[in-house]
């Protein structure tokens, strides 16, 4: 801290850069604007037109309302701007049998009754032969998402309507853009320009100057890596060891386009395998996002592109644009002054819209142990940070796992090699203790949650051989009416609900221009 | 598919409130799912002078249990306690109290903890627990009921101070209902097949009882875990210095205090724990620094008064190594020997009951039950042995027993938790944890841990905030401590409609 110019007030603001601008950047950006005095931190983000976004994950989780409330931002004015829909889950095709199709809603699975969950009661009951429905058929975002429909969760929590929660599909761009207004208008310093020299502190080895193509140097306290998979600073300057994960998730590149829309609007995502990975579908408000997550292994770029335009919705509005990565982490996100947020740190494919929350969470994380104006980044909340970014990556990567390993799709290369591929410990005990008994994951932080797991393992076509003996202690016939009532609760609901496009129309229908309709 | 034999018989092994618990939470559970459970209970090693201060879990725990409330205060010459203090008998440092219900409310949406530790930083001179509702309702010998406003604040978390003796009286009447089979046995023979599991336990020689799954609820003794299965237990001698543990009685107090108290001297330390029939006194020290006749003056000076029913034993914190063992599970004192600070032992006992209830095998297959149980079992009790650490690693009294406990070994998770709490003030969130966010930096700072700084977004908040929202807490606090009941005159009108 040599270099900072302190007055009579206290140290000088503590200076943060960060480089690159895409979802990483400005949510790091606005999460420090929002939470943390401009007179104590100034922000400064260098970003480069020339170096295009990976425009990652317009599928969101919900947890993203919270990073947007917590910035004040106005939910329709959002939506609007970022042609957002609203989404409750995540519909997988053909991971298990062809033809087979099941939700990850964001919401419960029926109610636990006399302490014991919800899906012991279903399992014993299906395997009693006293069940004729599916275990999809007791949610009820599954069955709002199925049906189109769409409704804010109700804040009641005895009521069915309150048992959900909602996320969007949004233009990543659109947001990393609606972001960076908001974050510009409270004081976030932009740089247009490239990073081509880095000057670092030569005994400690912490980033201290940036040099751009302009000539113009910007230095800093601590530099936020936000330059996507080239992992400019973490990576290729202070040199972290990359752990690669190919052999647990063997995809490696993706295919994106957009088509134009057609249909209703549907209130989800959906992952369709293929023959060598799978195909994403994001509806937009004024285009539908589409895209191929294969691994190179087993498919070529050009059989790729043509699997993709072959199952699209609509026209493609423009020709697939190719993206390499290699899934896994960094070994620290986080190494002396220089932390990591986004692609730098890790990647993992999109199955399940991780991107942002990955994102998220290490902001939160970061603004709580953010060094203080006058001192240099502590080890100790390093070290901390670092933990808490390890855990969320090794807990999304075995529940991505868990849709590769679990597969139906025998005779084909790709899905051959996931159902046998030595697994990471944690996701075989995981699997065998649901097979056991339909005991779920049970940990408190990170994702995902039971419910989650439970939706996965059932529509991968799990099946327990057991369950909780507890639920024994009920009567077979008073469990059927409660679980026939609790059918009629959620269809009763889900009839008053509006459509989807309905309630976008009302609610926040962006006013798009005819450029727009056609752009790539 | 294999098909393997459903499991439904049950045995359970054991003695007092180890043996009781259990019974009760399996039969009451799995009775009617058809498991059958007979209960082997070996004599009763308690006398007058124990008595269980147990943790808040425990009363959900019982009201599965169908216990209530007032019937089993009356029965047990129970009383409440709402927390710990901690007072050095030398009055040179100054106390603290360990509540169980939460400490202050959040400012702005901010949580309280790091806006107090920013405010003395800047001279505000009220202690943490100041802000805690029900730390400063019980110093005035206040019950804390909770409402809607005292629930908005923050939690009003309770434990009990039991008889021990009338405690397991209570729960082996309460097992009647259950149409468990018991035996009461002195000497247990275990058979096993050419496995390793056990088959049959035979009483005396002559009464054979067969099972699936054997429960070990025999305490220290490990009869079945340990001595016939021989699974080794980990030792944690390394991070304690306590050896040895005083247990006696005091009379009542006129005025039933509703909290413990600890009361820390150069040789160890003194708890009393007051319920309506009498006082118990425990008095933990370290072997090699004081003899037992010594610790018996330490105590009796501690307490201010004569001490009865006065035993020693010994203590040697440990983790079975696998509390689940072919098909026999470890709970309480056979599964793990925790330090006596912070009186843990049946909370560790209602966990192993808990998860073995939600992990009950299915079948006579039982592999993935039997690691994830050990996984997880495992995992509390380190946390819980980690909270117990940080007390000895921390506290500055004087004398040689502090100091032998200062220079005890740190487990890494606590070393790393203590470190950014020093750093930052932050409790570093970890699974399995039996002890609260509120409970580690109620001890952190009561024991003088100052952190170096703060969270920087709670410097949005101007100081006048903090000033108003902090002399609210106060005022509110203060309001509600009055409304409150004496904790005797609660007890009384308690007992009285227990017997109406």
């Amino acid at each position: 801290m040599g270099e900072a110019i302190r007055d009579d007030n206290g140290p000088a603001p503590f200076r943060v850069v960060i480089v690159g601008g895409g979802t990483a950047g400005w949510m790091s950006a606005a999460g420090i604007r929002r939470q943390l005095r401009t007179e104590d931190y100034s922000v400064t983000l260098i970003e480069s037109d020339e170096i295009g976004t990976v425009g990652v994950g317009e599928a969101t989780l919900p947890h993203i309302k919270i990073f947007n409330d917590m910035l004040g931002v106005d939910e329709a004015q959002f939506m609007r701007e970022t042609r957002a829909t609203f989404k409750l889950g995540i519909q997988f095709c053909n991971w298990n049998q062809p033809g087979d199709c099941y939700i990850h809603p964001f919401g419960a699975f029926g109610e636990p009754w006399g302490g014991v969950e919800f899906q012991h009661h279903f399992f014993r009951a299906q395997l009693a032969g006293h069940q004729r429905f599916a275990l999809q058929d007791y949610s009820y975002s599954v069955v709002a998402a199925r049906n189109n429909v769409f409704e804010f969760p109700n804040e009641d929590r005895k009521s069915i309507r309150s048992t959900y929660a909602y996320a969007y599909h949004f233009d990543a761009g659109l947001y990393a853009a609606f972001l960076r207004s908001w974050a510009i208008e409270r004081g976030v310093r932009r740089i247009e320009g490239q990073v081509c020299d880095v000057g670092r502190h030569p005994t400690t080895g912490d980033l201290r100057e940036l040099t751009l193509k302009s000539g113009e140097r910007i230095s800093g306290d601590l530099f936020i890596d936000c330059s996507g998979f080239r992992s400019l600073l973490l990576g290729k300057i202070m040199g972290v060891a990359w752990q690669d994960w190919t052999h647990w998730l063997p995809c490696d590149r993706a295919l994106a386009v957009p088509c134009k829309r057609i249909g209703a609007l549907t209130p989800y995502t959906r992952a369709t395998a293929r023959r060598a990975g799978w195909t994403w579908r994001i509806p937009l408000q004024h285009r539908t996002g589409n895209g191929y997550v294969f691994s190179s292994q087993f498919i070529n770029d050009d059989e790729a592109r043509d699997a993709l335009l072959a199952v699209l919705d609509g026209a493609a509005q423009g020709e697939p644009r190719l993206l390499r990565f290699s899934p896994g982490r960094r070994d620290r996100a986080w190494q002396g002054n220089c932390v990591a947020i986004g692609l730098a740190s890790g990647f993992l494919e999109p199955l399940e819209s991780t991107a942002i929350y990955l994102i998220q969470a290490a902001v939160i994380d970061l603004l709580r142990l953010m060094p203080r104006p006058g001192s240099g980044a502590d080890p100790r909340l390093v070290a901390e940070f670092n933990r808490l970014n390890e855990m969320q990556y090794d807990r999304v990567r075995d529940f991505l796992v868990l849709h590769y390993t679990s597969n139906g799709r025998v005779g084909e290369p790709l899905w051959d090699y996931v159902r046998s591929m030595p697994l990471p410990d944690s996701l075989v005990h995981k699997l065998s203790l649901f097979r056991a008994r339909a005991a779920l994951p049970n940990y408190q932080y990170g994702l995902f949650a039971r419910d989650s797991w439970l939706s996965v393992l059932v529509g991968q076509g799990i099946t327990p051989t057991g369950y909780d003996r507890l639920a024994d202690a009920f009567e077979l016939p008073a469990l059927e009416e409660r679980l026939a009532e609790f059918r009629n609760r959620i269809q009763t609901n889900v009839d008053v609900m509006s459509t989807h496009g309905a309630f976008i129309a009302d609610y926040c229908e962006a006013q798009a221009t005819a450029s727009e309709g056609a752009a790539a | 598919m294999t098909a393997h034999r459903p499991l439904s018989r049950v045995v359970v092994l054991g003695r007092d409130a180890d043996l009781w618990l259990c019974v009760n939470a399996i039969g009451r559970a799995l009775g009617p799912a058809g498991v059958q459970l007979v209960a082997v209970e070996l004599p009763t090693r308690l006398t007058p002078s124990h008595v269980s201060a147990t943790l808040p879990p425990l009363e959900a725990f019982h009201a599965k249990l169908g216990i209530k409330e007032p019937s089993l205060i009356r029965a047990t010459g129970g009383s409440f306690s709402f927390g710990q203090n901690f007072v050095a008998v030398s009055g040179r440092s100054p106390g603290f109290f360990h509540a169980w219900g939460a400490y202050g409310a959040p400012i702005d949406g901010s949580a309280f903890f790091p806006c107090w530790l920013k405010a003395t930083r800047h001279g505000l001179n009220l202690s943490l627990q100041d802000f805690c509702l029900t730390a400063v309702a019980a110093k005035n010998g206040r019950m804390l009921l909770p409402d809607e406003a005292t629930s908005a604040f923050g939690r009003t978390d309770y434990g009990y101070h039991l008889q021990t003796m009338a405690y397991v009286g209570y729960l082996k009447t309460l097992s009647a209902t259950l149409g468990v089979t018991t035996h009461e046995a002195r000497d247990v023979g275990v058979e096993r097949d050419d496995n390793g599991s056990i088959t049959a336990l035979t009483i005396e020689g002559s009464v054979r009882v067969e099972g699936q799954l054997f429960v070990d609820a025999t305490g220290e003794d490990a009869i079945l875990v340990g001595r016939s299965l021989g699974v080794p237990s980990d030792s944690w001698r390394q991070y304690f210095s306590v050896d040895r543990v005083l247990s006696a009685r005091a009379p009542v107090f006129t005025s039933i205090p509703p909290f413990a108290e600890i009361r820390t001297a150069r040789a160890g330390w003194t708890a009393l724990h007051p319920n309506r029939v009498a006082t118990g006194v425990v008095h933990a020290y370290s072997n090699g620094l004081s003899s037992d006749a010594a610790a018996l003056e330490s105590a009796a000076a501690a307490a201010g008064v004569k001490l009865a029913d006065v035993s020693v034993h010994s203590v040697n914190p440990c983790v079975r190594s696998r509390v689940w063992e072919g098909n026999c599970v470890a709970v309480g004192g056979s599964a793990g020997i925790f330090d006596p600070i912070h009186d843990v032992g049946l909370h560790a006992l209602q966990l192993g009951i808990v998860h073995l209830l939600s992990l009950f095998p299915v079948t006579e297959q039982f592999t993935a039950e039997r690691a994830e149980y050990n996984r997880i079992m495992r995992s509390y009790c380190e946390r819980i042995r980690d909270f117990q650490c940080a007390f000895y690693a921390l506290a500055s009294f004087d004398g040689d027993f502090w100091q032998r406990a200062r220079g005890q070994a740190v487990p890494e998770p606590l070393a790393h938790k203590i470190a950014t709490f020093r750093a930052r003030g932050d409790v570093a969130p970890m699974e399995n944890e039996t002890f609260s966010p509120d409970s580690w930096q109620a001890i952190f700072t009561g024991l003088g841990v100052v952190p170096e700084s703060w969270p920087p977004n709670i410097d949005r908040i101007s100081p006048n905030r903090f000033q108003e929202e902090f002399r609210r807490a106060l005022n509110f606090i203060k309001a509600k401590v009055l409304e409150q009941p004496t904790h005797g005159g609660y007890l009384d009108s308690l007992c009285r409609s227990a017997t109406a």
